[in-house]
């Protein structure tokens, strides 16, 4: 049975050993917990209940857990634990025994003071970064005034003569040099420098011209420049702050050294955070229980191949705790647990991929597995290719702890490998053509026609298969008659189109399309109300044809694929062969080969995954399958930062 | 024109038009990942393999263009002399994916930058991101198929 049998079941516990069953519970991780207190039955009994109270500990907790998740960002931001290219994909864990572990969360309490380090270096980064900005942009503001000898203090407006520095427009400079000579006689202009935009000039006069100069200044845009509390000439300046800002380098990395000396509590704080987070967890949990003074009821989903061991670990671990299972009733919305066994439970990805079924549904993953087998070694279709990625999810599986989905994932790339490495022999590819070697069967390049004919007929073998399972759900749910004429009309029609096709059959063929296109036309409307709707609605379900058609078109593909690995590593193979001779051609050709097949591996793969899947989901799922399933999520522990080795394992 | 030189041009029309489509099509992928990877630069494996998704027309296109040029001879043994009629054969051969691939591959490159988007949000939904691309690829595997079907029937 792929689709695991659940129960519900029901613990009464008392209050002084909850902690304990909870932690219990959350070893085993085999029971999805339901918010008990959200089901109408309890309404009456409310009374009894305690009220809930978010304990002292919850907002504890997640202050601790806040605090480690801020320094492992820290961390993270300036010394950044890379993920290499494949763990991007799986997923990388810090590996602890489970020893180290505990001494790990045992140190919980060095965790406010590494937060307090934490948050020190950053202000005291933030600060070094301030202040080296500021003094980039005082160097910038200073630097058009490099070559003035004057000191920047001496700059000022005195009782009889104004002096300062002034910037203006490049566009305006002669107007206002011009607008100088001419209303103010008695003034000291000196250009200082100059770039694209602006001018830097200095500028002396009398007190009492004033008034004009400053309507001339504003006539032309001048601003004035002023450096308030720096002595000393510009230059001087300048050397000041890059002095400065030297220094500051040196404080920061002294900075970078501390949180380099704070990064060897990384694993403790890995450690903490999977602790604490597991910690709420168990919080959570625990405040949808239904409580009453000394007792409390916890409600969750088992799947029954489990229900035994947890029976038993209640009963031995726990005094008090008393366990009840009962069959789910109608209506309930209980979770699926898929469950495949040997190379099948590898395919169960595609399917999660989709969609989770429905618990009333079949799981199509038994049936697609053998389709999704074949269609993708059609699609690759390179005994070489096969080998090559076969043994590249065997080192990946070696070499990386994978769980789940990207165990599943794996797997089944070793299974294509497999496949393929068949229709290789079969079509005859060994890197395309690069061990000549005549195929088991024929080489579709010599007669595509014919590989598309079988294309069409495997596909359609894969859509009436399709038909066939829900024909047998129909049956089994009790509508023997919805199978006929939904399943069976349409394959009779379907196959009668089709022997029209061949010669020799026309009588029988002629029959079969009309015997099945009339079922359809009779029966297809029949939830429609009124003889007329039923019948035009009838009529009209022969409009699906066409869905059938472009159905059975779309197995064209596994040609197309099949065709383009192989013609594309023939390509490769020719251009390495362009170049061989020499011996600097040898190398190249050997280059050419290597980078050019693991490149079409790749995307050959890639195309066979996805267009296979698609077959599946388009093509074959559509005829029987609907999903929307809810998935079982027990209550377990969950880490996201450690894998604790399991004791008796290791 | 000889015939040769007119299925020269159907060979430049298959891989230069599929590739602008690839090229725009991963162009546009490139630029969301690029943008989700500078808040998440974990996510650089999973956009790359989006980013590879819109690759595949040029790759179609230059696989009609090697078959052609396999075909009259440019590879390998001798050169053919093609008839004009034999020519516009091979040029029509390789309109199908030229053209589609043209097309498909900016489209898919859309979808695929929409899927960079799902990604950030829900990272282990990335399959379903590849499916809608691939919708898209369908019909540059089916112009493919025509055009490989159209080299292979052409009478030499």
């Amino acid at each position: 049975m792929p689709i695991i049998e659940m129960k519900k079941v029901f613990l009464l516990g008392h209050r002084q050993e909850r902690e304990n069953i909870f932690s219990l519970l959350q070893a085993l991780g085999s029971v999805e917990m339901l918010d008990i207190k959200s089901g109408e039955a309890w309404e009456e009994f409310r009374a009894l209940l305690e009220p809930e109270h978010v304990g002292e500990t919850v907002s504890e907790s997640e202050s601790v857990l806040s605090d480690v998740r801020y320094c492992l960002d820290f961390f993270q931001r300036y010394f950044p634990a890379r993920k290499s290219f494949v763990e991007q994909f799986t997923g990388s864990k810090l590996e602890l025994t489970e020893q180290d572990y505990r001494d790990f969360v045992n140190q919980l309490e060095k965790v406010k003071p590494v937060y307090e380090a934490c948050h020190k270096a950053e202000e005291n980064l933030a600060r070094i970064r301030n202040e080296e900005t500021q003094g980039r942009n005082l160097i910038e503001e200073l630097e058009p005034w490099s070559s003035m000898s004057l000191s920047l203090e001496e700059v000022e407006q005195g009782s009889s003569a104004v002096i300062g520095l002034y910037t203006v427009g490049v566009d305006r400079s002669e107007a206002l040099q011009a607008g100088l000579a001419e209303k103010i006689p008695d003034h000291y202009y000196e250009e200082i420098s100059a770039d694209n935009e602006f001018v830097y000039f200095f500028y002396a006069g009398l007190t009492e011209d004033l008034a004009q100069m400053q309507d001339l200044f504003k006539d032309n845009t001048v601003t004035a420049v002023k450096f308030q509390d720096l002595t000393g000439t510009a230059a001087h300046n300048i050397e000041l702050m890059h002095r400065k800002i030297a220094s500051l380098q040196d404080e920061r990395e002294a900075a970078m050294k501390d949180i380099e000396d704070l990064l060897e509590n990384r694993p403790m704080l890995m450690a903490c955070h999977d602790y604490m987070a597991n910690e709420l967890q168990k919080h959570e949990a625990v405040a949808n229980l239904a409580r009453t003074e000394n007792s409390f009821l916890l409600e969750g989903w088992v799947p029954v191949p489990v229900l035994q061991d947890l029976e038993k670990a209640v009963e031995e671990k726990t005094e008090t705790a008393v366990l009840a299972a009962r069959d789910p009733e109608p209506g309930e919305n209980v979770p699926v647990l898929l469950h495949n066994s040997g190379p099948v439970e590898a395919y169960e990805v595609v399917t999660k991929l989709y969609s989770t079924p429905k618990r009333s549904e079949l799981d199509p993953t038994p049936f697609m597995a053998p389709f999704f087998f074949v269609f993708f070694g059609i699609c690759l279709s390179d005994a070489g290719y096969g080998i090559a990625l076969s043994l590249l999810a065997l080192f990946i599986s070696r070499k990386l702890k994978l769980g789940g989905m990207g165990k599943q994932l794996i797997y089944l790339l070793f299974l294509g490998g497999i496949s393929s490495v068949v229709f290789g022999i079969v079509f005859g590819a060994y890197f395309g053509d690069l061990i000549k070697l005549p195929p088991l069967w024929f080489d579709p390049l010599d007669d595509p026609m014919r590989m598309l004919f079988y294309c069409f007929a495997i596909g359609l073998i894969h859509i009436y298969f399709g038909m066939g399972v829900q024909a047998y759900r129909n049956i089994k749910a009790g509508r023997p008659w919805s199978a006929l004429f939904d399943q069976g009309f349409w394959f009779i029609f379907l196959n009668g189109l089709i022997l029209l096709m061949l010669p020799g059959y026309e009588t029988a063929a002629q029959w079969m399309a009309l015997g099945g296109g009339a079922g359809l036309i009779l029966t297809q409307g029949r939830s429609q109300s009124g003889i007329v709707m039923k019948f035009l609605s009838g009529l009209l379900s022969l409009y699906n044809i066409t869905g059938y058609l472009s159905d059975v078109l779309s197995y064209s593909r596994l040609l197309a694929l099949g065709l383009a690995s192989v013609v594309i590593a023939t390509a490769i193979n020719a251009m390495g062969e362009m170049v061989a001779g020499s011996l600097v051609g040898t190398v190249i050709m050997v280059f050419v080969l290597l980078g050019g097949h693991v490149f079409n591996i790749v995307i050959s793969t890639l195309s066979s995954y996805v267009h296979t899947s698609r077959l599946q989901y388009i093509e074959f799922f559509s005829k029987f399958f609907e999903g929307g399933g809810k998935s079982f999520q027990p209550f377990r522990i969950e880490n996201s930062y450690v894998d604790v080795a399991d004791p008796e394992n290791s | 024109m000889t015939g040769t030189e007119i299925a020269l041009i159907g060979a430049a029309l298959a891989v230069g038009l599929a590739g602008i489509g690839s090229a725009i099509g991963v162009g546009i992928v490139g630029q969301s990942a690029a943008g989700l990877v500078t808040e998440d630069p974990d996510k650089f494996g999973q956009t790359l393999l989006l980013q590879a998704l819109p690759g595949t027309q040029g790759i179609y296109g230059l696989l009609a263009g090697f078959i052609i040029m396999q075909n009259i001879g440019i590879i390998g043994d001798e050169l053919l002399e093609l008839t004009v009629p034999q020519g516009y054969a091979f040029l029509m051969a390789a309109i199908p994916i030229a053209i589609v691939g043209l097309v498909s591959g900016i489209y898919q490159g859309r979808v695929s930058a929409s899927a960079v988007g799902l990604v950030a949000k829900r990272p282990e939904e990335l399959g379903k991101g590849i499916v809608y691309a691939v919708m898209v690829e369908t019909y540059a595997v089916l112009a493919l198929l025509a055009t490989i079907m159209l080299l292979f029937g052409i009478p030499l």
